[in-house]
């Protein structure tokens, strides 16, 4: 009697324990046995800007990664301003042990990195160096560009943009460069393309430092290493920012337009940013799941610079709160859009017509934001500052039909627990 | 050496056949499917939180029962100290449309304890399970956006239950007479979570979404049990509900009563050994219709019921009760105007231990279930497993 009595009490306790793992994963009865009705998607779209703008002066001097030296008269001609402020003035001789004034030089360049992906021209250009070292208000546009003549030309080269590899070498005056040294001055270079119609990506900082030097020998013999400089100046009570961002940086003589009104503008030369805060109703941002959200914008066309190639859009959140309404300060304080999910989109300038770009990563972070911090979105061009496109789209002030929408797609808040 | 382990050593096929109930049992939820569900519509399922000794008998012996907290009466007289806990795990098969699913729940359906008290007096404390709404669901479908219809995936998990906590006192008068009275607070929460997929999600974010839902409403119960005759007996009881609310976020959603229960028992336990009963009850879930949506229909169920418990072979002495029993019942939910109706056959059988200062049950029953023009038919085991220490 006890055998089967123990069989059957341990395989029915076992059966017991063994049935704590549940398993309740089922739905082929599913309509007919589901009686818990799914909410509808809601899809609205609507002109969502509050306030928009476009904003220039992009990058920041000193903050491009890239520096665009170009002479395309129809479109876009910069100038570049180097400057070598602290200049070597002594040398250690080989052998000798002591130290040594420079008196003679040789072999002086101009060493400039390049992108390659950036240089245009299938012609031959010459590349002018000019010294622009003055004694006047030496940060003004206008008086640099009148030092841009012959009498101060130390260095040309000519060269096929498209055939350069990733470093040109601009020889420089020797002469000058020898003064310069036993003056204890400085040396300030100002450069541009002069000729058929290039243009040539450098570039401009890594690492914090400026990218292009200044190459030369201590003395006629070769068998001394080179002195190389980087860019550096000192502006009188300047933040080092600003003395990095005078160190290295362009000239516009030729550039975009403006934006004009009712319209938006990303990228140009200089560049713009733009900026929208959005006024979404909190049944919707806060109260309901975002599962679409797109930016509805419609492009008019451009015709400045590279019409016909695409060009990527990066999105930037700003974190201000509120209490910040100086609209550069916001730009300033954006996160990039990438941590939110929200990727980049590629544009073609020439082109015209609505397109959307997915802001959904955006749009579900709305809900987890503090309340001070307004909904918004800015756009900034890829390779800004160092590329000639633009994007145009029309603004909040344009015709309704033409304004920027939100089009958003979500699913209400619903207690849908109860049968 | 445990003793465990004495009884292997002597009795080595029974030791390996435990050995391999064991095993298989522990890899069947690894092998069942998934559900939907016939029982769980609605609020839930009828979880009958009687005693095993009661699931024995299909719920028959559900009136008479001292542990099943349905008929406070069955309380009177009890003379030792009860503490009674219990198991019921259940394996669900789902067929429809040609497509089979499979699932396993584990409830734990009754906790109680009887205290006597003097001249024929006992209060009982219990919790069971009322009604159990757990379930998961997967699903595709499509979303209509902006006109277009797009693939979707859904799933929804729906878990909780509602429990009733009574508190009872029960007096026996004389030898032929039993009466009590119960209170009772039904309370429990159901908590949803839903979460919805596009195919396409470089566009579309997913959705997760919940919703809990708490529980709160109490019913007073009477009960009486008289012998008419030498081995014949009637109990009876009733449980009169009052409000039930629905609250989500503590505003009250939906709110209906605690539905009112009539059951009835004739017992016959003239034959020594032995007791057999038949009985009925009629619950009026439709009292809950107002708490639910027009998507789930409320029937009030007339459910019936026959058993017996018999002395089987002795063990040490002690006769081995032996129950079977039969019940066919109308579950209280259902998507259309026909009740879900439920065909239950059970079996049993419990003994002392340790010289009756406790007492382990065992019942298995098989439920069948369906839906009329669903096409929709689930078969279910339950399994049930008790134990009461009378300290």
């Amino acid at each position: 009697m006890r055998a089967p009595l123990l069989v059957l009490a341990l395989g029915a306790t076992s059966v017991a324990a063994a049935a704590c793992t549940e398993n309740l994963d089922g739905g082929a009865g599913c309509p007919s046995l589901c009686p818990e009705e799914s909410e509808r998607f809601r899809d609205t779209t609507f002109e969502a800007s509050e306030i928009d703008s476009s904003l220039a002066g992009y990058p920041t001097l000193g903050l491009s990664n890239n520096l665009l030296l170009a002479n395309r008269p129809d479109t876009l001609v910069t100038r570049a301003i180097l400057r070598f402020d602290v200049l070597t003035t002594s040398f250690l001789p080989n052998g000798t042990g002591t130290l040594d004034s420079i008196t003679t030089v040789d072999s002086v360049f101009l060493k400039l990195p390049l992108d390659s992906t950036g240089r245009r021209g299938g012609n031959p250009v010459t590349l002018e160096a000019y010294d622009v070292d003055t004694t006047a208000s030496d940060t003004v546009p206008a008086v640099l560009r009148s030092l841009f003549r012959p009498d101060r030309r130390i260095g040309t080269l000519t060269l096929t943009p498209s055939s350069t590899g990733d470093t040109i070498r601009v020889p420089l005056s020797r002469t000058f460069m020898q003064a310069r040294i036993a003056a204890k001055s400085r040396v300030r270079v100002g450069l541009r393309l002069t000729g058929s119609s290039g243009q040539l990506r450098l570039r401009a900082f890594t690492l914090g430092f400026g990218a292009p030097t200044l190459q030369f020998d201590p003395a006629s013999d070769t068998t001394y290493r080179p002195i190389t400089l980087t860019t550096q100046t000192t502006l009188s009570g300047a933040e080092n920012e600003v003395n990095l961002a005078y160190s290295l940086y362009a000239l516009t003589d030729i550039g975009s337009p403006p934006p004009g009104p009712n319209t938006l503008v990303v990228g140009g030369y200089p560049a713009y940013r733009t900026y929208m805060r959005f006024n979404v109703p909190r049944r919707i941002s806060d109260s309901s799941t975002i599962v679409r959200a797109d930016l509805l914008l419609t492009q008019q066309r451009s015709r400045f610079g590279n019409v016909r190639d695409s060009v990527a859009v990066f999105p930037l959140v700003p974190t201000a709160t509120a209490d910040v309404s100086d609209l550069r300060r916001i730009l300033d304080l954006t996160a990039e859009g990438t941590l939110l999910g929200v990727d980049t989109t590629r544009f073609v300038p020439g082109d015209s017509g609505v397109r959307s770009l997915n802001v959904l990563g955006l749009a579900r972070s709305w809900r987890l934001q503090a309340p001070t911090v307004p909904r918004g979105l800015a756009l900034r061009i890829a390779l800004e500052g160092a590329q000639p496109a633009e994007l145009r789209f029309f603004s909040r002030t344009a015709a309704p039909a033409l304004r920027p929408k939100l089009r958003i797609t979500y699913l209400p808040k619903s207690e849908f627990v109860l049968p | 050496m445990n003793r465990a382990m004495l009884l292997t050593n002597h009795r080595p096929r029974a030791g390996a056949a435990a050995t391999l109930l064991l095993v298989a049992s522990l890899a069947m939820p690894g092998l069942a499917g998934a559900q939907g569900s016939l029982g769980a519509l609605g609020f839930g399922y009828p979880v009958n939180g009687m005693s095993i000794r009661a699931s024995g008998t299909a719920g028959a012996f559900g009136d008479i029962d001292p542990l099943s907290p349905i008929n406070p009466a069955a309380l009177g007289g009890i003379a030792r100290t009860v503490l009674s806990a219990q198991t019921e795990p259940e394996y669900r098969r789902l067929t429809v449309g040609g497509v089979t699913e499979r699932t396993s729940s584990q409830r734990i359906p009754l906790l109680a304890v009887i205290f006597p008290a003097r001249r024929g007096v006992a209060v009982g404390v219990s919790a069971r399970g009322f009604l159990d709404r757990s379930y998961t669901t997967t699903t595709t479908g499509t979303a209509d956006v902006d006109g277009a219809s797009l693939p979707t995936n859904e799933q929804l998990t729906m878990r909780g239950a509602i429990g009733d906590i009574r508190g009872a006192v029960g007096w026996q008068i004389g030898n032929w007479a039993r009466v009590g009275l119960g209170g009772h607070i039904f309370t429990g929460e159901n908590t949803g979570v839903r979460e919805r997929t596009f195919a396409d999600t470089l566009r579309f974010g997913s959705t997760l979404d919940s919703s809990r839902v708490t529980y709160i409403g109490t019913a007073v119960s009477i009960g009486g049990e008289v012998r008419l005759f030498k081995g014949l007996a009637a109990a009876a009881s009733y449980r009169a509900g009052n409000r039930f609310e629905a609250r989500i976020r503590d505003t009250t959603r939906a709110a209906g009563n605690v539905p009112a229960r009539l059951g009835g028992t004739l017992r016959y336990d003239g034959i020594p050994g032995s007791s057999f009963a038949v009985g009925f009850e009629q619950v009026n879930w439709s009292d809950m219709q107002s708490m639910a949506s027009a998507r789930t229909r409320a029937h009030d169920a007339l459910n019936l019921f026959g058993g017996a418990e018999v002395a089987g072979p002795r063990l040490r002495g002690v006769p081995l009760l032996l129950r079977a029993g039969y019940a066919r019942t109308d579950l209280p939910f259902s998507t259309t105007a026909s009740p879900v109706r439920e065909i239950r056959l059970s079996g049993g059988f419990g003994f002392p231990v340790a010289r009756d200062a406790a007492a382990i049950d065992f019942s298995l029953q098989r439920a069948t279930r369906s839906l009329a023009g669903s096409g929709a038919r689930e078969s279910a085991w339950l399994l049930g497993v008790g134990i009461q220490v009378r300290p």
